[in-house]
């Protein structure tokens, strides 16, 4: 998938995205950070097709993205936006099957094929027993465990997530990057997702790209990328980037 | 256990769609053997068989229409209710409450006065009123998403511009001011099968349609952004969706007048009853609707028999308790 010259404004006086380009690797895991408004979410969502580019276009298999039919580009892009809605009374396994409307149509539908996935999506997120319960009765990383059980149902080679882990304790945000990160490995899903924590960008991303300002300053493997001097100029944060045997690259903020 | 709760959850859920069709046989057979004639069940059938039963002949020509009407005006304003909370998800969105009703009111009488003989056409120019009233309260109301509340505003504001319109002009022509009363009321006496015709029609192809899109207004409950993803075209979806509910409010308040609170009452207790699943929720409304609309009428017209209160005020005044009543009991507001 390629971001050629993005040019994105909300209100037509202030570029929120200028001229951006990149590449997304097909079988990786690329994380977008950036400090707050910096136009993560905005590039993301038009990866996704929510908003149209004012210039520009994304390509993917050799397509502009915006001539793709919508029920078809969800059966090649799924998104877990940061935030999500449902009815009180919706169920683990309705929501999943939620999953499987681009292989709707009016008139037919495979009901088997359908059911097996929902199963599938439901095993693979680990909530084959949270089933029937309604979500609000579910924990924080269970929830958004059930959000990308859906996006798994509809069976796409790309998942793309909006900081998945904002709202969850650190404990739930492992549980969630894990799951990404098998997903990636087992499934062979390209994903695409938006961090706010550099370490566990390092962590769980094949490539990382960092914007400020609505551009795209750096992108590159998490060695190459995460520098002293370029968590400064990004962030305005003085850190400390150190290597360790059992944690890998990692860096502390020592002051601003 | 957990599959026990599921039981049980079905279980309420069935039991709920049985109770509710009992009630409206029941409130159907009572309505139509009891009032200023009264004839027993027998008779009834019997006489509606043969034709030979004066009793019974007159009760088919002025109570079978209103108590149809009734029944299927009850639905279409129930279900217009719950598709207009799907497109705007607000649990306030109700056909009476944004100016929808009023404006299919509104357009109606301007016509049939200016027009007199166009009669026939009635349900066409309230669709238009009402289409309008909407479209007035989405595009005032739209700033780049819904805000609830500025579109509740809007809304009562249309519904106000629209009343007032209704009554300036009823009073501007005093003629005819014992229509005054259907502006803001209804009353369902006079009706003649002709009415029924286009209610029935009308009214069902609404419903049919309704149940059709349920699956789109289950979507529409997530964000617009998830819905999109999932491949659904939202905008299309939004429109179709209320050009159903615009149809269903405008017929049932041409053919049986205005009706405030029954599609904010009934898809309520309705979600309680049934859940929030489109599948149960809209075909649950349509009955309890037309349960709630022929009991009022048939409270209305036996209490103080031979006068009649109209249907609407007595719906008002059991409905309006009985929603407080709810809001404080359950703490959940469309199931958010």
């Amino acid at each position: 998938m390629e971001i050629n010259h993005i040019t994105y404004s909300y209100d037509h006086k202030v570029n929120h995205l200028d001229d951006v380009s990149g590449k997304i690797d097909v079988g990786k895991v690329t994380t977008i950070i950036g400090p707050n408004g910096c136009g993560k979410s905005t590039l993301l969502g038009i990866m996704a097709n929510n908003y149209v580019p004012l210039k520009g276009q994304i390509v993917m298999d050799g397509k502009s993205l915006i001539t793709v039919k919508s029920k078809e580009l969800a059966k090649k892009i799924s998104v877990v936006h940061q935030h999500n809605s449902a009815p009180a009374d919706m169920t683990v396994e309705r929501l999943t099957s939620y999953g499987r409307l681009p292989y709707k149509s009016m008139f037919s539908s495979n009901k088997t094929t359908d059911k097996e996935v929902v199963e599938w999506a439901m095993e693979q997120t680990n909530l084959i027993d949270k089933r029937n319960k309604p979500i609000n009765t579910l924990s924080g990383g269970e929830r958004q465990r059930v959000w990308i059980a859906m996006t798994l149902a509809q069976q796409t080679p790309f998942l793309f997530l909006d900081e998945p882990t904002t709202y969850l304790d650190i404990y739930y945000q492992y549980e969630i990057l894990e799951l990404v990160k098998r997903l990636n490995k087992d499934q062979g899903l390209t994903i695409v997702m938006v961090l706010h924590d550099i370490n566990q960008a390092i962590r769980y991303s094949d490539t990382i790209i960092v914007m400020k300002n609505g551009k795209i300053v750096t992108q590159g493997k998490p060695k190459e990328v995460i520098t002293k001097s370029i968590i400064k100029k990004i962030y305005g944060v003085d850190v400390s980037v150190k290597e360790d045997e059992q944690a890998g690259l990692f860096t502390i903020p020592i002051g601003i | 256990m957990v599959q026990e709760k599921r039981v049980s959850y079905m279980n309420k859920k069935a039991l709920s769609f049985i109770v509710v069709i009992v009630l409206l046989c029941i409130a159907t057979i009572y309505s139509a053997t009891s009032g200023s004639i009264q004839v027993s069940f027998t008779e009834l059938v019997n006489g509606l068989i043969s034709g030979t039963n004066n009793d019974v002949q007159v009760i088919k020509d002025l109570r079978l229409p209103r108590i149809i009407i009734a029944i299927f005006a009850g639905a279409a304003l129930s279900v217009s209710g719950v598709l207009l909370q799907s497109v705007m998800r607000n649990p306030l969105a109700e056909p009476g409450i944004i100016g929808v009703s009023s404006g299919a009111g509104f357009m109606t009488m301007l016509m049939v006065s200016i027009f007199p003989t166009l009669f026939f056409f009635t349900p066409l120019f309230a669709f238009l009123g009402g289409a309008l009233a909407f479209f007035l309260v989405y595009s005032f109301s739209w700033k780049s998403g819904l805000d609830p509340l500025r579109m509740i505003l809007i809304g009562v504001a249309i519904n106000a511009v629209f009343t007032s319109l209704s009554q300036t002009f009823h009073y501007r022509g005093s003629y005819t001011s014992s229509m005054v009363t259907e502006v803001t009321t209804s009353t369902l006496s006079m009706k003649k099968w002709a009415d029924v015709e286009i209610m029935v029609i009308y009214g069902s192809i609404g419903l049919i349609l309704a149940i059709l899109v349920y699956s789109w207004c289950n979507y529409l409950a997530l964000e617009d952004k998830t819905a999109k993803n999932l491949g659904l075209n939202v905008n299309v979806a939004r429109f179709v969706i209320s050009a159903i509910a615009v149809l269903l409010a405008s017929v049932a308040t041409a053919t049986a007048g205005l009706f405030v609170f029954v599609g904010l009452l009934v898809p309520h207790i309705g979600r309680i009853l049934v859940g929030t699943d489109h599948k149960w929720l809209i075909p649950f409304s349509s009955l309890l609707g037309a349960l709630l609309i022929l009991l009022s009428d048939t409270l209305g017209r036996t209490i103080i028999a031979p006068n009649e209160i109209p249907a609407s005020i007595i719906m008002a005044l059991i409905g309006g308790p009985f929603l407080i009543f709810l809001l404080r009991k359950s703490d959940r507001i469309y199931g958010n």
